[in-house]
């Protein structure tokens, strides 16, 4: 399958980048480490008439740490960078976790925290060639007017697929966003709209920059659990992140979010308020799951089926709970 | 003889080197000077006629030298002679999404895809049929119009007394079995580079010669010479390197023929390489199939008979279907003693791609079905699983009751080390809950011994030449696709020989300068190409040894070849004086070329001062060489091999397939663990012994069990084509999954070696026979960690957790959607609606798309 033919716009700066977004906006589609990118545009699912790629903006990589204010993760580190880096892991567990999940350690090479957060969402009915999509009539995402896992809606349900996201909910990360009109913070809860096709809040002509962890959310105890049918290079197929503080050996603070059962990753509501004051046993920790299977709509977007993605967030929610406790 | 030199020494493959550095080229490698870039155009429809094709708007495409539709191409085509229903590009319907329709040949692949949008297809939709058991009901709309029912072919056959057997039986398990589709995932893609000799005077075609990723050269020189209506005489098809087949690219593959038509139109060379959907539409993989089986025993354990009927989803043309169908009831026979066997299989058409030959073609299905029954009677029996199976051995040597002569059988053996290995007799079923062993055994031909052609020619030829140097020539049409087949020839010649392998060249799979092999399918090409090589090797020897036998004033049946040297039979491999300063002779080293390293001149003198010295003890094998060019002038053999008429098998219908010269065996115990929670199911170890005759190279023999149990892991819990209405859902290596190395779990390969009669030095198939023992051998360790028996392959966490439910009566969850793995019914497609309310692709009002969904809509919230 061939790419579609492109012009190539290299920045060396920030500044230059966000000058080609303005310029082009909706002609033109951001490369970072081009692991979901590039797949799509030989589907055709994207044939812009320019491909920013920034992977040379070297101000946009790099985790550094803030004194009293957490760290600012550039939105170009790669994941694999994320996986070892000492102070993530020291600091941000569940982040480093989650991260050292995602495919395989050739595409975490390559990939990168901020495509990671702007993942494309995912359908069995979408991710497929321009010929197959024929075959299928296109669907509201691509091309269409019909949703193949939810017919007779009028929403997208393509899943939210990536694995950081949750861990990053979790940890109430921030997102910066640059633009036209310069640079806006928005914490990464607002950054997903919910529905499938739409499914981020970054206009065309803006781009993901930096990821803001809070000096609050050190040293949580965290973990991140995926459902994924090999143990390497498969996106999950429900995922779970959990981050809990303890004092006196009662949660004093913790939050709970699940991925890739529903358009967006989600912060799992109530779950905090449960746990809050408890000392975590296997019954506390059934009670989260059940809530978090409440917050996951899984459909037919992926393999398995969705009432068997739905049951493994609840057991996944519920050993996450009890592994961060442990 | 087992004194052997080189012949069971674990050997490195002869290929390896331009494998690993990069140096070697496969297809996709090749580029001739004005290649152009083929592309096909697929079609959006499961079933369709074609009422017009339109490529003008394409052909005025700038890049564009040639665009190529059904007709220009009209003859049909297919790997049997009974099942010549395809066409190089469709002529007049189209019947499954993915079919060929049209082909542009462009200066750029770019190009070419941009064309493809051009080419106006009017279509017409037909109904279509994607369920086996609905398509079989159909009266109008066939696939095919001559092929009543939507039946490619059934069978019926009855060995014995099957009915009074089972009314006799202590026990009878009765039970519907379903194995979902699965593919070869070779890592290669499929790539054809055709080009023809243009005629400078006359501007138009000549000879023709095809680079192809195929397992089967021959076949396609005979397939390319029916479609383009040329003597196979004017075709050359080679085979480069080959990255994996596993019968994916053992018959003609639509691309194969449609850039040979592409190159005529373009006139012009064209490669096509497939993408990977593509290879998934081009598929040829194992049919997703029903079992119905039925299995009795006596109160001790012997089998009594056996009934199976067997219904296989083929998709939209024969391939090697006809013989699928036929290995799934023959290869019931040759494993166990079973008196009484009633066989009833279906091919059945579906608008899906086309099933053929995959690893262990026909007989992994029903074998996954047999030895997760042969537990459910051992278990009724509280006999121990591997015990049930040594009391059903066969007693060679014999002839099944379905007509297969049985020579060489290490089954018992087999069983033998994997129960000693595993700690099978302390282990089994005391495992803590959660982890389990599993047993299970499987078969294999070394060949088929009928040909698919139907003729008297040998199946294999090979030819030697050797040259004054002593340099060894082994030309040999087998075709390695990865499996070793190169380095098998070169060691049988050498061995033969009494040379070093590294005297010897392997020329391969090139139609014009190697004869005839019939491809490697079926694993036949270590026991028949390695039975030619052996004879043509005798051949040459014969040859040598008379020659030298003057020089050395002996007999020729007093000469020992071994180590570079030829021997009166009392001297040992010392050597002479002579040789001895050139340092110690080892067989693989390039050094012990003497003459290459001394230099003609002094190779000269030391002959003349050989001869001068009188008859010798003792001659190099150069000097043998040279004695035997002097004497005979050109120095050459040739074996061939065909099947013996003894191993062809019985006079019923169908008798042709299932008999080989030498069957495989293997046995297997798998542990495993199952989380109950998640119905993951982890494979921690799987010992396998297999049965090969004789390892004619031990790591290789190793390899291709790893291989094959790895193999049959993926179908066993990940690997499975899901469909929906026609469509593949998972038409890639992301959502088809096949088991990374994460999950590949520790697999001690453990050789057997029962010595074949008729074998190349005693030996046998490796390469296929173990891969059906892993999924039943997994399934029953499944049994023994959690109590629950999966019907329907493969064992994903749903169904395993969904039959655990089932168990434990426990609340109900739609985990598999209605459909129970322990007793399924039908084959289960994936979810969601392809068409709602008017809404969606084209489909024939009477498309099983087309039936109202029931879909709950997601609730937008």
């Amino acid at each position: 399958m061939s790419l579609p033919q492109f012009r190539l716009l290299r920045p060396r700066t920030l500044d230059e980048a966000v000058g080609y977004l303005a310029k082009h906006t909706d002609k033109l589609r951001v490369l970072a480490g081009g692991t979901d990118l590039i797949p799509s545009m030989r589907q055709k699912l994207f044939e812009p008439e320019y491909v920013l790629d920034i992977r040379h903006v070297v101000e946009l990589k790099g985790i550094q740490p803030r004194a009293g204010e957490g760290v600012s993760i550039g939105a170009l580190t790669s994941l694999s960078t994320i996986e070892h880096s000492d102070f993530l892991r020291r600091h941000y567990p569940v982040l480093p976790e989650a991260a050292a999940t995602v495919a395989s350690p050739v595409l975490r090479n390559m990939g990168t925290l901020g495509g990671n957060i702007c993942l494309d969402t995912r359908c069995l009915w979408y991710n497929q060639s321009l010929t197959w999509r024929k075959g299928c009539g296109f669907c509201i995402k691509k091309d269409g007017d019909l949703c193949h896992v939810a017919p007779g809606g009028s929403k997208c349900w393509a899943v939210f697929s990536g694995d950081t996201p949750p861990a990053l909910l979790c940890l109430n990360a921030e997102v910066e966003i640059a633009g036209p009109s310069g640079l806006r913070r928005l914490p990464l809860r607002e950054f997903y709209t919910g529905v499938g096709d739409a499914y981020r809040k970054l206009r065309p002509s803006e781009l993901l920059t930096r990821v803001f962890l809070p000096e609050a959310s050190v040293d949580y105890l965290g973990v991140y659990r995926k459902l994924r049918v090999r143990g390497s290079i498969d996106y999950p197929l429900a995922g779970v992140a959990v981050v809990l503080k303890r004092s006196n050996g009662h949660v004093s603070d913790a939050r709970l979010a699940i991925t890739a059962v529903n358009p967006a990753p989600l912060l799992v509501k109530g779950a905090s308020e449960m746990l809050a004051g408890k000392v975590i046993d296997e019954a506390l920790a059934e009670a989260v799951g059940d809530l978090a299977a409440k917050t996951a709509k899984p459909l037919t977007t992926s393999a398995l089926t969705p009432e068997y993605r739905r049951e493994m967030i609840r057991v996944f929610a519920k050993r996450a709970v009890l592994a961060a406790n442990n | 003889m087992t004194d052997f030199t080189i012949i069971g020494k674990p050997t490195a493959m002869v290929d390896a080197a331009g494998k690993t550095t990069g140096a070697g080229k496969y297809a996709d490698d090749l580029s001739l000077p004005g290649m152009l870039v083929g592309r096909i155009l697929h079609s959006p429809f499961p079933h369709a006629r074609i009422k017009r094709i339109d490529t003008s708007r394409a052909e005025k495409l700038d890049g564009v030298v040639a665009v190529v539709t059904g007709k220009d191409a009209p003859n049909p085509y297919g790997i049997l002679p009974v099942g010549h229903d395809e066409h190089a590009l469709a002529t007049d319907k189209v019947r499954y999404v993915g079919d060929n329709v049209a082909c542009v040949a462009a200066v750029d692949e770019s190009t070419a895809d941009k064309a493809l949008e051009l080419i106006d297809v009017e279509y017409e939709v037909l109904p279509a049929y994607f369920d086996p058991e609905d398509s079989m009901k159909a009266e109008t709309e066939l696939i095919h119009d001559n092929k009543p029912h939507n039946l490619e072919k059934d069978y019926h056959h009855v060995f014995g007394d099957p009915e009074k057997a089972f009314a006799e039986a202590a026990h009878v398990a009765e039970a519907r079995f379903i194995a979902n589709e699965v593919t070869h995932a070779a890592m290669e893609p499929h790539c054809t580079l055709a080009s023809f000799e243009i005629d400078s005077l006359t501007g138009k075609p000549g000879r023709l010669t095809v680079w192809s990723s195929t397992q089967v050269p021959y076949y396609l020189q005979h397939k390319l010479s029916l479609v383009l209506e040329m003597q196979m005489s004017q075709i050359r098809v080679i085979k480069p390197l080959v990255g994996g087949g596993f019968g994916g690219k053992s018959e003609v593959i639509p691309l194969e023929i449609i850039a040979a038509v592409a190159a005529r139109a373009a006139r012009a060379p064209v490669k096509i390489t497939y993408t990977r959907e593509e290879v998934f539409w081009a598929h040829r993989g194992r049919p997703r199939t029903i079992i119905d089986l039925k299995t009795g025993v006596d109160k001790d354990g012997h089998i009594t008979a056996v009934k199976a009927r067997v219904v296989q989803d083929g998709g939209a043309y024969c391939s090697y279907g006809v013989v699928t169908i036929l290995y799934s009831g023959a290869l019931l026979g040759a494993l166990y003693d079973i008196p009484n066997i009633q066989y009833d299989g279906y091919r059945v058409l579906t608008n899906k791609p086309v099933c053929g030959a995959m690893r262990g073609h026909g007989t992994v299905n029903v074998r996954f079905a047999f030895e997760s029954q042969l537990d459910e009677l051992a278990l009724k029996l509280k006999m121990d699983s591997a015990e049930i199976r040594r009391r059903n051995l066969l007693k060679p040597p014999c002839i099944t009751i379905n007509g297969l002569r049985v020579q060489s059988y290490g089954l018992p053996e087999c069983i033998d080390k994997v129960v000693e290995r595993s700690g099978w007799k302390n282990r089994i079923g005391k495992l803590p809950k959660g982890r389990g062993l599993g047993i299970a055994c499987s078969h294999y031909v070394s060949g088929a011994a009928n040909s698919i052609i139907r003729s008297d020619m040998p199946h294999s030829t090979v030819n030697i030449k050797i040259d004054r140097d002593g340099g060894v020539v082994v030309y040999t049409g087998a075709s390695d696709i990865g499996q070793g087949s190169d380095t098998m020839v070169a060691q049988i010649a050498a061995e033969t020989l009494g040379c070093s392998m590294a005297r010897v060249k392997v020329v391969a799979a090139d139609t014009d300068l190697t004869p005839i092999d019939i491809g490697s399918y079926s694993s036949r090409v270590t026991f028949m190409n390695g039975n030619a090589t052996l004879r043509a090797a005798q051949d040459v020897k014969k040859q040598i040894a008379t020659a030298a036998a003057r020089k050395m004033a002996c007999a020729p049946e007093d000469l020992v070849f071994r180590e570079d040297k030829v021997s009166k039979n009392h001297v040992g491999a010392g050597g002479l004086p002579a040789l001895a300063e050139q340092g110690s002779p080892s067989p693989h080293q390039q050094s012990s070329v003497s003459g290459r390293v001394e230099g003609q001149i002094l190779r000269g003198s030391l002959q003349q001062k050989r001869k001068d010295e009188g008859p010798k003890d003792q001659l190099t094998f150069e000097e043998a060489v040279v004695a035997a060019i002097d004497f005979h002038g050109a120095l050459s053999g040739t074996g061939s091999y065909a099947p013996p008429a003894e191993a062809r098998g019985g006079k019923h219908k169908g008798a042709g397939v299932g008999p080989s010269p030498a069957y495989s065996y293997s046995a297997q115990v798998a542990e495993v663990s199952v989380d109950e929670e998640t119905g993951e199911v982890t494979v921690h170890k799987v010992w396998a012994s297999h049965d090969c005759g004789r390892a004619l190279n031990p790591v290789s023999v190793e390899g291709q069990i790893i291989g094959s149990v790895w193999m049959g892991m993926g179908q066993a819990l990940t690997e499975e084509m899901v469909w929906k209405d026609g469509m593949l859902m998972n038409p890639g290596l992301l959502e088809y999954r096949s088991p990374s190395s994460v999950e590949s779990p520790e697999i001690e390969a453990i050789i057997v070696e029962s010595v074949d009669p008729e074998g190349p030095f005693g030996a046998k198939e490796c390469s296929e026979g173990s891969l059906a023992a892993t999924i039943p051998a997994i399934a029953n360790a499944v049994y023994d960690a959690v109590g629950v028996r999966l019907h329907e392959s493969p064992f994903t966490p749903e169904r395993v957790l969904a039959a655990l439910r089932a168990k434990k009566n426990a609340k109900t969850l739609n985990l598999t959607e209605g459909v129970d793995p322990t007793s399924p019914v039908r084959f289960r497609e994936h979810g969601g609606s392809l068409w709602f309310r008017g809404k969606g692709p084209e489909r024939h009002a009477q498309d099983p798309s087309r039936r109202e969904s029931v879909v709950k809509a997601g609730g937008d919230d």
